[in-house]
Order: structure tokens, then sequence, then C-alpha cells
């Protein structure tokens, strides 16, 4: 018989609907817990200010994405229409005061760049692209794109403890609470 | 979110202002307008001299038009809510309602506009028309087609628009339909306050019934921007002109229902149903319509710079002289880069104090671009004008060096504040009128507890 030991993920608990989910929530986020997270099939609004979520830093990195778009467009407009290769369309000047004919490329490069910044940041916050995650090894987990709403607490949260975590989370409503251990490789 | 608000904390018989606690600023604000009426009215018909009546004719253009446009933009939040069958604006509906109903009184201020005395100053065109109508009574001419074939080609080409009958029928058409509109929404809306029995009926019927009166608005604004603004040089024509006028419309009437909504707030109205989130929702309008604003200016811009053809970049080139052109360089700033920069902040717009000081800023932005919009026209079409009395004395000297434009009149400054207090006074005063007389939240609305425990 061999032995195998399994690292912790952390308790997964069940709520009967949204709504008890948010309660619960409140109470989790007042214990003080920092490491946890919600599963829900659907987006609940008002959900990240029950979790006590702080303000996402992303809209920062879009601001200045979207601001290098602006500066690329115009460099690129600048250097190649009045610095390389001047030319004299419908009497229009080659030098600064060309800019609004630049305005339509630094409009477009500002979206763009704006839009990478989101999809890229967003990836890189949130991890992703990930192969697996600890709660896939839950039977019951899969239910959170069906109906089930879930309420993880890792085990690498400074306040959790076996029976302690396990106790407030049946408190506050939660069922079919499960141990998740994460799979052996 | 700290309270779930229920039907327990919904007035039952409404949220009324107490009117004692306004009644002394409207004293003042009827009594500025009365007064600025009567001197206006004289002045339009030549009481004060020929220069005054000319110069205030503009001045008059300038504050009847910017006052209108907040008021018919109260009705175009009042119509999108409606037809957007939208729920998070319920509680602050009836202020949209309250600033579209000063509609047909603001309106009213612009009917000295039909008097020959006033318009000949503003749109040359009529006087044109003039001309041809005393040559065709005097036998000079066929008939007005014929007249304007031999005297001012655009003119004939634009008789099936351009003609004083179907202009005055226009402007009847602008005062009769968006009243109408407005009066009806609000009847709606306000009868429901004190229905027993509220239902749903008038939430259908308010959703129906807003989506062709839209229209009416739609032609509204597009054609008012044509006939009272661009008909100011009938030869310039620019076919964003309708969306431009709009755009300013519809972000300078929430930076109204904004500062509305804070001086309830802050004398304790509006308690429970509108939250840091209407707020925020009502910022994030501004916002989108200041970008849109920037995005409408500067695209008609751009295709007449492109395009650079004579009829059309006479408007740029007046404005680009002298200092109006600091002042449309400021504009570009002023009403675009700062408030797009100061409302990228979310907490911002979450506090109404602070979104109100951005309101206000707007609104004075909004006073820079529609006097830029109205008041050059006035250099160009008076300045080099040359009056004489019946005795042959010059009365208005308005001749300069040969070829160089008039870009301002010295002194005409004065009379566009006389007549901006005088109509926003009016407006001022009918504005809180409308707000003492109703409820200020639709409070038996079906959907006023789904608004008031809005996030977004």
């Amino acid at each position: 018989m061999s032995t195998t030991r399994k690292r912790v993920y952390g308790y997964l608990a069940e709520f009967k609907s949204a709504s008890a989910l948010y309660k619960a929530a409140e109470k989790v986020r007042d214990a003080g817990f920092r490491k946890w997270d919600c599963y829900t099939p659907y987006p609940v609004h008002g959900l990240d200010a029950a979790m006590g979520l702080k303000r996402s830093i992303l809209p920062w990195f879009v601001f200045f994405g979207g601001m290098t778009g602006t500066a690329t467009a115009f460099a690129l407009a600048y250097t190649t229409q009045v610095v390389i290769y001047p030319t004299i369309v419908q009497a229009k000047p080659t030098n600064i005061f060309t800019i609004p004919a630049f305005f339509p490329v630094m409009f477009e490069l500002t979206i763009l760049f704006s839009g990478f910044t989101v999809l890229f940041g967003l990836l890189a916050l949130m991890q992703l692209p990930r192969l697996n995650h600890p709660l896939f090894a839950s039977k019951q987990f899969h239910r959170a794109t069906d109906d089930g709403f879930f309420i993880a607490i890792e085990a690498r949260d400074a306040k959790f403890s076996p029976d302690g975590t396990r106790d407030l989370l049946s408190e506050i409503g939660g069922e079919n609470i499960e141990l998740v251990e994460e799979e052996e490789k | 979110m700290s309270h779930h608000v229920t039907s327990a904390d919904i007035a039952i018989n409404g949220d009324h202002l107490d009117k004692s606690k306004v009644a002394k600023l409207k004293t003042i604000c009827l009594g500025i307008t009365a007064v600025g009426t009567i001197i206006s009215l004289l002045g339009l018909f030549g009481v004060f001299g020929q220069w005054f009546q000319g110069t205030y004719a503009y001045s008059w253009v300038f504050a009847y038009y910017f006052f209108l446009t907040l008021s018919i933009g109260g009705v175009f939040w009042t119509l999108l809510h409606n037809v957007s069958n939208s729920g998070w604006g319920t509680s602050v509906r009836r202020t949209f309602e309250n600033l579209g109903s000063t509609y047909p009184w603001i309106f009213l201020f612009g009917v000295p506009l039909l008097f020959p005395q006033v318009n000949q100053y503003l749109f040359e065109w009529m006087n044109v028309h003039r001309a041809g109508a005393e040559a065709v009574s005097g036998g000079h001419a066929k008939d007005m087609k014929d007249y304007l074939h031999h005297t001012d080609h655009l003119l004939y080409n634009k008789l099936f628009y351009m003609n004083i009958g179907s202009w005055i029928g226009r402007f009847i058409f602008y005062g009769v339909g968006v009243t109408g509109v407005i009066y009806f929404l609000r009847k709606l809306s306000t009868d429901q306050d004190t229905d027993p029995k509220p239902g749903l009926k008038r939430l259908f019927a308010a959703r129906k019934h807003s989506t062709y009166t839209l229209i009416i608005f739609a032609l509204t604004i597009t054609f008012t921007g044509f006939d009272l603004l661009m008909g100011l040089d009938y030869k310039w024509f620019s076919t964003m002109w309708g969306v431009y006028i709009f755009s300013g419309s519809a972000l300078n009437s929430m930076a109204v229902i904004i500062l509305v909504c804070t001086y309830l707030k802050s004398q304790g109205h509006l308690k429970h149903v509108t939250t840091p989130e209407h707020f925020h929702i009502m910022g994030k309008l501004l916002f989108a319509f200041t970008t849109f604003w920037a995005y409408i200016s500067f695209s008609q811009y751009f295709l007449i710079w492109y395009a650079n053809i004579t009829e059309e970049t006479s408007y740029f080139l007046i404005r680009n002289t002298g200092n109006w052109n600091i002042a449309m360089i400021f504009l570009v700033f002023g009403h675009f880069v700062v408030p797009f920069v100061v409302l990228l902040q979310a907490w911002l717009k979450k506090n109404p104090k602070y979104l109100s000081i951005v309101a206000v800023y707007t609104l004075c932005m909004h006073v820079l671009d529609h006097y830029l919009i109205t008041i050059p026209e006035r250099g160009v079409s008076l300045g080099n004008l040359m009056i004489k009395d019946g005795a042959g004395k010059v009365v208005v000297d308005g001749h300069k060096v040969f070829g160089e434009i008039a870009v301002s009149i010295p002194g005409a400054f004065w009379g566009d504040i006389l007549a901006f207090v005088t109509i926003g006074a009016a407006f001022v005063f009918f504005l809180l009128r409308a707000i003492g007389q109703h409820s200020l939240y639709p409070n038996r609305d079906p959907r006023i507890l789904e608004s008031a425990n809005l996030t977004n």
C-alpha cells in the first residue's frame, strides 16, 4: 500500500440560490478571508461588493495602453508624412498642422491598443489560459456552469483552519461541503 | 449595498418639494425675466435704434437656442428612457420630464424671430425673398422662381425649402410637435402618482408612444438647427449640423439633470430611490456624450477641412479669423480633452458633488460652443453695414477698409449677456415651477423598486 500525500486546495460549499450565495459571501468577507472565490452559472450583480473585491487595476493598464496607441499612430503618421516623405495633398501643409489628417489613425490605434490591453491584461491578471484547476477534482463542481452556486475557500488563506472554516461554511448555509484535494499528477 | 429598498421606503403619496424653499428664487427669476423680456422686445423692435436692434437679434438667437437645447434634451432623455424600456432611470425620470416640460415656455421666446423687424438682420435669404415679393407685385418678375433665377441661383435651387411661408410653417411645427409630445408623456407619468391602481398600462403606453414621437424630436432638433443657426448664412451648409446640435443638446441637458438631482438630494429628497449608482450612470452618459460631441464636431471639421470647398469652409474661416481662433482652439481642449480625462474616474462619477462641478463646467463650455456657433455671424453680417436714417444721416457706420472683414462688433457683447440672463432666468423659473408641481419621482411606477436597487 502506497501512501500518497495530497495537497489540500480548500473547502468547496454549495448554496441554494444566488441570494443565499450573496449573503454568504458577505459573511465570508466579514470573517476576513482573502483567498476565496464565488462560482456561479451567470453574473450576479453586486457580488463584487459583497465579496469585498477591490477595483481592478486593469483600467490603468488600458489607459496607458490606449495612450501608447495614440502616440504610436502620431509617430507613424508624422514620420512618414512629414519627416520622410512630405506630400502636399489638396494644398494641406506638411507640418504639425496636418494633424487633423492623422486623427483617424490616432483614434483607431488608440482603440486597437486599448482592446489588446484589455484582452491580454485580463488574461494575465486572471492567469489564463491554464490547463487545469484544482477545483476540477471535485465531482460536484461542474454544476457551477449549470445550476450550482459555490464558494471555495482556499487552504492558503491565513485564516483557514480545517474545522473552523468548515463550520463557518455550514453556519452560513453551505451544503455538500467538500474538502478538495489536488489530483495527483 | 447597505440596505435593500422595499416598498415600505417609497413615499406612498410622493416626495414633494417644499415650494416655500424656492419661492424667493422663483420670484427673483420671474422679475428678471419680466424686466429683461420687456427691454428685449423694445430693443428687438427698434426702440433703442437700429444698432441695438441688429446686434441684439443675434444675442437673442444665441440665448434662445442655447436654452432650447437644454429643454429639448429633457424631452430626448424622457423619450429614450421610455423607448429603451430601461429600468435604471425610473427614479430620476421625473427630472427628465420636468426639464422637458420647460420646452413650450422657452420656445415662446423665439416668437420675435417670426417678425421681419428682427429676422431681417439674421436671415439674409429672407431679405432676398422679400425683395422678390416686391418685384413680383411690381410686375418686374413673373413669380418668385423667375426672380430668384436671375438674382440668386442658390436660393432658386433652395426655394422648395427656403421660403418664408414654409419657414413659418416649420417654426410652428417645432413648437406644437414637441410641446404635444412632452405634455402627453408628462401627464401620463404624473397621473400615475395618485392612481390607486397604477398597474402597467401607463408603462406600456409610454413605451409605445415614445417610438414615433422620437421622430418628431429628431426632426425638431435637426431642422431648428438648420433654420435658426445654419440659416444665418444661407450659402453655407453642413450635413452633420443636426447631429452636432443634438450631441451638445443631449450632453448638456444631462448636465442640467445631474445638477437638479444633486440639488434635490442635498435638500433631503429622492431619499432611498437615488444612490451613487444613478449618478454613476448619469456621469457615464455625460462622459459618453462628451466623446460623442467631440467625434461629431471633429468629423464635421475634418470633412470640411479636407474637401476644401468654398461654400463649406466659410464657417471655419470666419471662426478662425481674429480672436475667434483662440476660442475655437480652446473649445477643443475645454469641451473635450479636459472633461474626457476628468470623467474617466469612476469614483468621481459616483460622487454627486464632484459630478455637479463637472456638469457646471460642461454647461459653461456649451455656452462657449453656442456662442461660437451664432455670434461670429454677426460681425460678417452686420459689421460692414451702413445704415442711414430718413434724413440721410449715417446711423450705423460699419464701413471698414475695403476687403477687410469685421470679425466682431465692439460693445455688442453686453446685449449677449442681457439676452442670456433674460432667457436663463425664465429657464430657471419654469424648471423650478415644474419641479414643484408633482412628486419628485414616479412613486407608483411599477419599476421604482428596480430602479432604487440599481447596481451597475
